[in-house]
């Protein structure tokens, strides 16, 4: 209890201080209107717009602000995919994929108002009982963190990406596992972090320092985006809107139980190293299908559906802070962005953190989630008009963004040649059905990865056991085997069997 | 769109045959870096500058392991296409499954984008530059039945190969021939739109967003969050800069 209490007054602090900032709100504001005018345009994505934000804010202005600038965009973008979903029947974001399932049919029943006040109310609930988890689970988890020694960390990093690449990849696994070693690779760039030997620089002095973060997330998340909306022009009828965008209450009292379940699964989901907030729809919405009664109406204009996908996606935030701020490991792709931030501005998140900056990420949370919900309800109609910008306009205006974003970070044009080169990699990556947040997560856990592996060799001079020797390291090294034994077709055919015969 | 199990099949069988080809690739891939990863000395002796470098501190032995595994991952991947019959669909199929013009519309953007980067950030003026490849896009891609991305692709190449012809050693950045040689070709290509393009409110706002978007944001970057932007001594930044420390700023510094 006093535990709780100690919690809640830290977070009161840090909620007053930021209230009391008159630029707090200059920088909500803003960010919240561009994240959600980011996932209402087709073609822009949730982590894109925090990529291009940490561009921009990254390291220009103190980190406070920067914080309050990048969760006030991905809060906005997450919820900002759904207007596209429910009015044209394309996703805004990934996210938001599974929106779209019962949000299109219910805007071409005239209930397009509707679904969109239901989505704001869900994706704000949604959002605080991630960021309710995260003041909670993040105290935990740093305490059993602090027993965390290198071997841990090593296995750590490695069970993230795998499961990242297991995850995240639409083909075989095994394009994900591969993606997540290129991304590996990547970071080995550079000099290495023990003996400062020199590897695969070619001569380039450049890649002395290792490969920057901030270019690699741009070249793979804006570069084929902008090639990918230029090859292919999608056009979307906007579904006719009438009536006010209000909350229906009666609803989400009737739902209320469906809420709060899809609260937690996107929670749970978020916290998973590298898995974004489409799974999270989709596994939310899939197991209410299973679970509901009306599970025969879904994707035919359920509002029970709609409230699946959109609170899990919006609770997967808050989540996939919680891995972010104790591990160091980014719980979704746009967390591997705010990674990116905290990196350039010299901030290492883990067991070490400051304590401040956590209370702080929760003070932000509620508050840009109440500024999502406030816009979202008064300011619906203005993102609606968003949607009607053709992609071959704003994705040209993307690309400068994103060049002269990348340019200021640091590296200058060397930064902007490595974003370039990434980007096209990423965009046959793309094409080959190989997915990108694997080789994100990669390229930041690398250093890590590598850093670690061979300090925990070094201290037991050359003992492989120093991996199993530890409860922590046992039980990780056996999740990763058991993750790759898994993706084996005789495992999937007995995993196959064993559900046969349960249902 | 088509989701029927035919369809399915055949994307499987398409993506089996690229998995074929990726396989390969990822293959001389690790191949070449394992070959690269021997340069890096694999304990004992002097490992960079350490004499007590053994084996298990080396910095080769993580991207060892990590290479070998992309092999071997690489190896499971190529077996996998083969016995989906993604090898013998791999030679008859046809390259990644687009039509001629999706392949020149992909060229297109791919090439106006390298000749933005490599070619006109570095020596053109930002504003410029990026008027130029905002234009180019747009003339290119928006509204029109058929893209016509040769013309907007020929006048982003001419900027950027003019830039790299009359300029190309760092210490002539700053000089001004590929400017004016840029804006007579966005110019140009303004009018070329404005004459061919799509009537409506896009077609109105080009010219407003290509020239504002970038001034907007280079004068945000240096002049608000003072950084670094590209090309400093470019032909409008320069005048800008210029205009901004010499009769802006006194004012409200006095």
């Amino acid at each position: 209890m006093e535990f709780i209490f100690g919690q809640l007054a830290g977070f009161g602090m840090a909620f007053a201080t930021l209230v009391s900032d008159p630029w707090t709100y200059v920088y909500l504001i803003t960010s919240v209107f561009l994240g959600i005018t980011f996932g209402a345009l087709p073609g822009l994505t949730a982590t894109l717009a925090v990529t291009i934000l940490t561009g921009f804010f990254g390291n220009k202005i103190p980190l406070d602000y920067a914080l309050i600038a990048l969760l006030g965009a991905y809060v906005g973008a997450i919820y900002g995919g759904s207007y596209p979903s429910i009015l044209l029947n394309i996703p805004g974001t990934a996210a938001s994929a599974a929106t779209a399932m019962d949000g299109y049919p219910l805007a071409k029943q005239g209930r397009g108002a509707e679904a969109l006040g239901l989505t704001t109310t869900a994706s704000f609930i949604g959002t605080l009982v991630g960021t309710a988890a995260l003041l909670i689970f993040v105290w935990v988890l740093l305490l059993i963190s602090k027993n965390i020694a290198s071997p841990e960390k090593a296995l750590l990093a490695l069970f993230g990406i795998l499961l990242s690449g297991t995850l995240m990849s639409a083909d075989l696994a095994i394009k994900g596992w591969i993606a997540g070693l290129i991304g590996l690779a990547l970071a080995m760039v550079g000099m290495d972090p023990i003996l400062s030997e020199a590897r695969y620089t070619f001569g380039w002095s450049y890649l002395l320092s290792g490969i920057a973060v901030v270019p690699v997330l741009m070249g793979a998340f804006a570069v084929p985006q902008i090639i990918e909306g230029m090859r292919h022009v999608r056009a979307g009828r906007v579904a006719e809107l009438n009536g006010r965008i209000l909350p229906n209450m009666t609803a989400m009292r009737r739902y209320l139980p469906t809420i709060g379940r899809s609260g937690v699964i996107g929670t749970g989901v978020g916290a998973l190293p590298g898995v974004g907030e489409d799974v999270a729809g989709w596994v939310s919405y899939g197991v209410g299908k299973s679970v509901s009664e009306e599970g025969d109406s879904f994707g035919k204009g359920s509002l029970e559906g709609l409230l699946c996908s959109e609170t899990a996606n919006n609770a997967c935030i808050g989540g996939a802070l919680i891995p972010l701020l104790v591990l160091g490991i980014p719980g979704s792709p746009p967390a591997a962005a705010l990674m990116g931030a905290f990196k350039i501005n010299n901030v290492i998140p883990g067991p070490t953190i400051d304590p401040e900056i956590i209370l702080r990420v929760v003070a932000i949370m509620v508050l840009a989630s109440f500024t999502m919900f406030v816009m979202g309800l008064f300011t619906a109609r203005i993102f609606i008009k968003v949607l009607r910008i053709p992609q071959t306009v704003f994705l040209p205006l993307v690309m400068v963004l994103t060049t002269i974003g990348s340019f200021s970070v640091g590296g200058g044009l060397n930064d902007l040649y490595l974003m370039l080169g990434v980007g096209l990699v990423a965009y046959v990556m793309n094409l080959l059905c190989y997915p990108i947040a694997p080789l994100v997560i990669g390229v930041i856990l690398g250093g890590m990865f590598d850093e670690t592996f061979r300090r925990s060799l070094l201290l037991s001079d050359g003992d492989l056991s120093v991996f199993v020797s530890r409860p922590g390291a046992a039980l990780l090294l056996t999740l990763i085997i058991a993750l790759i034994l898994g993706q084996m077709p005789g495992a999937k055919r007995a995993i196959r069997r064993l559900k046969g015969r349960t249902t | 769109m088509d989701n029927s199990p035919d369809t399915a099949a055949q994307d499987i069988a398409r993506l089996r045959a690229r998995d074929f080809w990726s396989a390969l690739a990822l293959i001389v891939l690790a191949l070449f870096f394992l070959w690269k990863t021997l340069d890096i000395p694999l304990g004992g002796g002097n490992g960079a500058g350490v004499n007590s470098a053994d084996w298990y501190t080396s910095a080769a032995i993580v991207p060892l392991g990590l290479f070998g595994a992309l092999l071997v991952l690489a190896l499971v991947l190529l077996a996998i296409s083969i016995r989906s019959g993604g090898a013998a669909q791999a030679l008859s199929a046809a390259g990644l499954g687009w039509s001629a013009s999706e392949v020149w519309r992909f060229v297109a953007v791919a090439l106006m984008l390298l000749a933005y980067i490599a070619g006109l950030v570095p020596r053109v003026d930002f504003i410029l530059a990026s008027a130029l490849l905002i234009t180019a896009l747009i003339a290119s891609f928006h509204g029109r039945p058929e893209p016509r991305p040769l013309l907007p692709l020929l006048a982003i190449a001419g900027a950027a190969l003019a830039a790299l012809t009359m300029h190309f050693p760092r210490a002539e950045w700053t000089r001004h021939g590929d400017d004016w040689v840029a804006l007579a070709l966005l110019v140009a290509l303004t009018f070329w739109h404005q004459a061919t393009g799509p009537r409506g409110t896009a077609l109105r706002l080009t010219p407003v967003l290509a020239i504002g978007v970038p001034l907007l944001l280079i004068c945000a970057m240096a002049f608000g969050f003072r950084q670094n932007v590209p090309n400093r001594g470019g032909l409008i930044f320069a005048k800008i800069e210029y205009g901004y420390y010499v009769h802006l700023r006194p004012i409200w510094r006095s």
